[in-house]
């Protein structure tokens, strides 16, 4: 114990410092608004967290700064509130993402054939570049065709905008489904179809690298495959009902559908980027950085031509939106039977969505992937690689294949953080860039490639953010003069920048950094 | 040190010459396409020539802004994301000091070049304590701050807020209306001696030690060098630098936007060395023009895409060209492995 | 006997540097071959190269008769080849247990190896639960070995194991290295001519980047003037 308090004498004295500041602040307020000002700095971390974590796993391992973090979590965002608002829309367009994945799936027969040197010499060279941009001119032939039920960004009336709102006020009018009138389905799917495949074909051979070990065509590529190709159709036959029947829950499942299609994007995003962008230059660090710059700027840029620019808002789940009988409700019970969205706590009202649900998810996640990395193979991995991915290579481990997975799970982490915020703070296309720093900021207090001092940082940052605005209303009364001083705006973000470099003075590695 | 003669000096620097002669005539050339003879020029009154001169000084400014920028994280290998405070210190300071306080240029100048000491102080004073990516976020984090306080509406009353800093009075020697040409070359010249500089700096023992500090700190630590005061001199350099573009831009402009002191500005910064090439100092001058121009022209046709654009220059840069333009060019030219294991040398971790 | 491992011509590149400047190897089966010379002559460089990991530019390595260079180090690895590096690379945040798992490449490879393992190193199964970066110099060179034995691999690669271990520890090592080498092929990189002479049977001097002599350890071992030309301090 002694030798523990003494290596770590410094981080003791840092923590106690902060700690003291914490209470010292609790006295200046009542209880009631010390507790609230507590769940909404808790709010603010998890989300925080969420942005966070993903970013230090993928640093971590993979020592990419992705700094187009910020702008994956608020394309989270925007997913979750295309899926939740407009569910047709999300119909529509899921129809040929499944087409165009599909021919993804028989990897295996690729490989295998090209493999078979059915192809040898120039035609090796050429057809893979012949092969994309055939995939590529049937896309863009079918694409713009086909039909997707959608809103309109100059148009006010029918702008994410004004949907918003209706949604928000309860009128909840889906516009009439669109029809092919362009081109005929059977043409379309079969275009997108033959599209994947060539596409997939052309890409794995352009990406080919080395030989593998076995090229053995496994029978689940094509189960997999004729999944999908059912599942496409099953969706298309069925749109309407399907839509329909989404529409008017318009409310907890359709959340949580949302939920998961942002994540499971994010995922997939990720998994996209670090094959085929990041991956090319892991031997050129300061490139990845400007590369990820990059990516987050053409990524606002989409989500601003797609979404346009206005900030819009997104309405809370039925479970915490209701304003009628017995709401406000006094206590959590009263909160499941009623779904209320404002809660009675100590005399005062705090919003359940905001300041109980995301703490809740956050606190889930925070434990989920700890038992992911403490528990499970792959965490071993991941905690191994991040201190030796050359060792862990060594041992017959498959480093690339984490790298991708670790990718896709920091993205859809932040992905989830996006969507979870979307009814708290809506929508704008600056939201990533803000949370980005935030985050960096809660990983330089509490550790870049740690992930308990992620938690930390992000609770550290989350919180002094809450109790510096509080007392901005309240003002902070200076001992033995008539003063009171009230932190402007302003001082927010100064105030957690100061606490960085405070910390990062004491202590250069964070909190719980080690050095590395 | 021995003295070089005139001639052997100009061989080498052959494209630069070139290039400069062509910045020196060009306001006349232009002059002449458009028809408006040199005497109409000289009293500044040609459409078309004062136009592309106001253009060429915006180069001029970005080109400075990124030769700072390209010192500290070309040459030194300091990665920093708070830049634009540098300048835009600069900037804002010019304005304020001429508009609401009313002192004469040079008093200016002297308040602006003791507060740029002062900031590439402040950035240094972490130096010591922190590395690589943690002074990259703490630098971040100052220039934040200053950008916060520059929007703020407290300091309003100086800095304009949101809106910016609008009506400063320049002075009329050099005012950007009446006087363009002159400012012209004023800016011309600044932007050539600040490269002879920068040139000797680079290869003067000090500037070598900064290099030094870029392949492999502890190495050169381990030679006796007290890194620390290269960093600080190279920060101290690149701060006065890019306080000069600042002054510039105010003097040209006589409207600072708070832009100027945001994270874009700093990748700016970036990406005009990405593109002119990381390390080369002629590469922060190509990067200029390139992306002055490019910003210029897309914005002319294609208004709103533009930024679409610019992130995908970005993109296409970094995986095609990622040498920059000089460095790609030096590169095939060299042909010598030594010379691309210099520039690839640059690449390695930023000063762990 | 025969050739588990021949590694012909090859030429390394690290960076600019062209570290090994043709390196002939040829490591038979069941015995213990060192890899001998000076500091910096090449000879960590010749075992990365084997496993893939600074990939030779030039030349075959050839592992139970199938090419191996240019794969990948995690494919290289998986045929059956294990890495003792140089200064350990235990994983400092992974327990000791945790460690040992890693190593597994088919399931049930831990559990299998447990009892070989611990009676080999009967210090590691009182120390299953601590963490790496906890352990003394001496037992992370024991975790090191063991991790290399989970898994079945039929050659070891160990990188100088006696360096910075007390006398008494290299006597518990070399114990430990004759004991697993019944099973398996090693090659043994070792600046320790004493360790390396009672431990390896046959020998390979790496010079400035390029093999020089091979043969029978017990042959070197009157060789004075090999010895003194090439492993001792110049």
């Amino acid at each position: 114990m002694n030798v523990f308090i003494r290596r770590n004498l410094l981080l003791i004295i840092v923590l106690a410092a902060l700690f003291g500041i914490f209470a010292a602040a609790a006295q200046g307020m009542e209880t009631q608004d010390f507790v609230i000002t507590l769940l909404r700095g808790l709010s603010v971390g998890s989300l925080t967290f969420l942005v966070a974590s993903g970013f230090s796993i993928i640093f971590g391992l993979l020592d990419v700064l992705n700094l187009a973090h910020g702008t994956l979590f608020m394309i989270g965002a925007y997913i979750g509130w295309t899926v939740y608002v407009r569910p047709d829309t999300f119909l529509d367009i899921v129809i040929p993402f499944i087409l165009i994945l599909s021919g993804f799936f028989l990897r295996d027969v690729w490989v295998s054939l090209a493999m078979r040197g059915l192809f040898a010499g120039r035609m090796k060279r050429i057809l893979p570049w012949l092969g994309l941009l055939i995939a590529i001119l049937i896309l863009v032939v079918i694409l713009p065709r086909y039909p997707i039920a959608t809103w309109s960004v100059d148009n006010y009336a029918e702008s994410p905008t004004s949907i918003s709102y209706l949604a928000g006020q309860g009128q909840y009018i889906l516009p009439p489904p669109t029809s092919f009138d362009e081109i005929s389905p059977i043409l379309a799917f079969g275009g997108l179809i033959m599209a994947s495949l060539v596409g997939a074909f052309s890409l794995s051979i352009l990406g080919g690298g080395k030989q593998p070990l076995q090229a053995r065509i496994s029978w689940r590529s094509f189960i997999g495959f004729t999944i999908l190709l059912l599942l496409a159709f099953i969706i298309f036959i069925f749109n309407d009902p399907i839509t329909n029947a989404l529409a008017v829950l318009n409310g907890n499942l359709l959340f949580l559908v949302a939920l998961l299609v942002a994540v499971g994007s994010g995922a997939l995003l990720g998994s996209l980027m670090e094959s085929t962008l990041i991956r090319p230059l892991y031997v050129r660090p300061i490139y990845q950085l400007m590369l990820t710059l990059g990516l987050s700027a053409i990524g606002i840029e989409m989500v601003r031509s797609l979404w346009g620019r206005p900030e819009f808002t997104m309405p809370r789940p039925e479970l915490f939106a209701g304003t009628g009988e017995g709401c406000p409700a006094a206590s959590l019970a009263g909160w499941w039977n009623y779904h209320c969205s404002t809660m009675i706590l100590l005399d005062g009202r705090i919003r359940v969505y905001n300041e109980i649900f995301i703490p809740t998810i956050g606190l889930v996640v925070l434990i989920g992937v700890w038992v992911l990395l403490k528990r499970t193979r792959l965490g071993m991995v991941i905690r191994a690689g991040v201190q030796d991915r050359e060792m862990v290579e060594a041992l017959g481990i498959n480093v690339r294949r984490v790298f991708t997975q670790v990718f896709a799970l920091g993205v859809g982490l932040a992905a989830l953080g996006g969507v979870l915020a979307a009814p708290s703070i809506g929508l704008s296309n600056v939201m990533g860039e803000s949370f980005l720093l935030n985050a960096l900021i809660a990983l330089a207090i509490g550790g870049l490639t740690s992930y308990p001092g992620a938690a930390l940082g992000s609770l550290l940052v989350g919180l002094l953010q809450q109790f510096i605005i509080k007392y901005g209303a309240i003002g902070i009364p200076i001992p033995y003069t008539d003063l009171v001083f009230k932190p402007t705006p302003p001082i927010v973000p100064a105030s957690t920048i100061l606490l960085m470099v405070i910390v990062l003075l004491i202590l250069p590695n964070g909190l719980l950094g080690k050095k590395e | 040190m021995e003295i070089k003669k005139p001639l052997s000096t100009l061989k080498p620097n052959q494209g630069m010459l070139v290039t400069l002669l062509v910045f020196l005539l060009m306001p006349f050339v232009v002059g002449l396409i458009e028809g408006a003879s040199p005497a109409q020029v000289w009293v500044n009154e040609s459409g078309q020539s004062k136009f592309l001169q106001g253009l060429a000084i915006e180069i001029f400014i970005l080109a400075l802004y990124a030769l700072s920028y390209d010192l500290i994280l070309g040459f030194t290998g300091l990665l920093s994301f708070g830049h634009s405070m540098f300048y835009a210190v600069g900037a804002y300071l010019t304005g304020i000091l001429l508009k609401s306080f009313g002192l004469t240029l040079w008093a200016t100048l002297g308040c602006v070049f003791l507060a740029a000491i002062l900031q590439a102080l402040l950035f240094g004073m972490v130096l010591p304590r922190v590395k690589g990516i943690t002074f990259a976020l703490v630098t971040l984090g100052m220039a934040s701050v200053f950008h916060v306080l520059v929007m703020s509406a407290e300091l309003g009353k100086y800095t304009g807020s949101d809106v910016g800093l609008q009506g400063v009075l320049v002075p009329d020697f050099i005012s950007p209306a009446t006087e363009r040409l002159r400012l012209y070359y004023i800016a011309l010249t600044i932007l050539v001696l600040v490269f002879m500089l920068y040139k000797r700096f680079v290869n003067s023992p000090t500037g070598r030690v900064c290099t030094a500090i870029r392949e492999n700190e502890g190495r050169a630590k381990m030679l006796g060098y007290n890194t620390f005061y290269f960093k600080l001199a190279a920060l101290i350099l690149s701060s006065l630098t890019a306080a000069l573009a600042g002054v510039l831009h105010t003097i040209y402009q006589p409207i600072v936007s708070p832009n100027v002191a945001g994270l874009g500005f700093t990748v700016a910064a970036l990406l005009i060395i990405l593109i002119g090439g990381v390390g080369t100092l002629s590469g922060a001058l190509i990067g200029a023009v390139i992306y002055r121009l490019l910003d210029f022209g897309l914005r002319r046709y294609l208004g709103e895409g533009a930024s679409f654009i610019n992130g995908a220059i970005y993109v296409l840069f970094v995986l095609f060209l990622p040498f920059g333009i000089v460095g790609t060019w030096r590169l095939k030219s060299l042909g010598i492995k030594a010379g691309r294991e210099r520039l690839l040398g640059l690449f390695r971790k930023t000063n762990q | 006997m025969d050739i588990l491992l021949d590694v012909q011509g090859i030429h390394t590149f690290i960076g600019q540097y062209h570290i090994l400047q043709g390196v002939d190897v040829s490591i038979p089966q069941g015995a213990i071959t060192a890899l001998l010379g000076r500091n910096g002559a090449g000879k960590t460089t010749t075992l990365k190269s084997i496993l893939g990991l600074t990939p030779p530019r030039q030349g075959r390595v050839i592992f139970r008769g199938r090419e191996i260079q240019g794969m990948r180090s995690f494919e290289i690895a998986a045929l059956g080849i294990g890495f003792v590096p140089e200064h350990r690379a235990v994983f400092r945040d992974l327990t000791v247990e945790e460690n040992l798992k890693i190593a597994e490449r088919k399931k049930g490879d831990y559990p299998r190896k447990q009892d070989f393992i611990f009676t080999l190193f009967p210090d590691l199964k009182r120390l299953i639960g601590l963490m790496g970066t906890n352990l003394s110099g001496g037992q992370q060179q024991m975790l090191a070995i063991a991790r290399a034995l989970v898994a079945d691999n039929q050659l070891l690669l160990i990188d100088e194991p006696s360096e910075g271990l007390a006398p008494v520890l290299i006597e518990q090592l070399i114990k430990a290295i004759h004991q697993l080498s019944a099973d398996s092929t090693v090659v043994l990189v070792e600046q320790n001519f004493l360790v390396a002479s009672q431990l390896a049977e046959y020998y390979v001097i790496i010079e400035e980047g390029r093999s020089v002599r091979q043969g029978k350890m017990k042959d070197l071992i009157q060789d004075k003037e090999t010895i003194h030309r090439y492993l001792e301090a110049a």
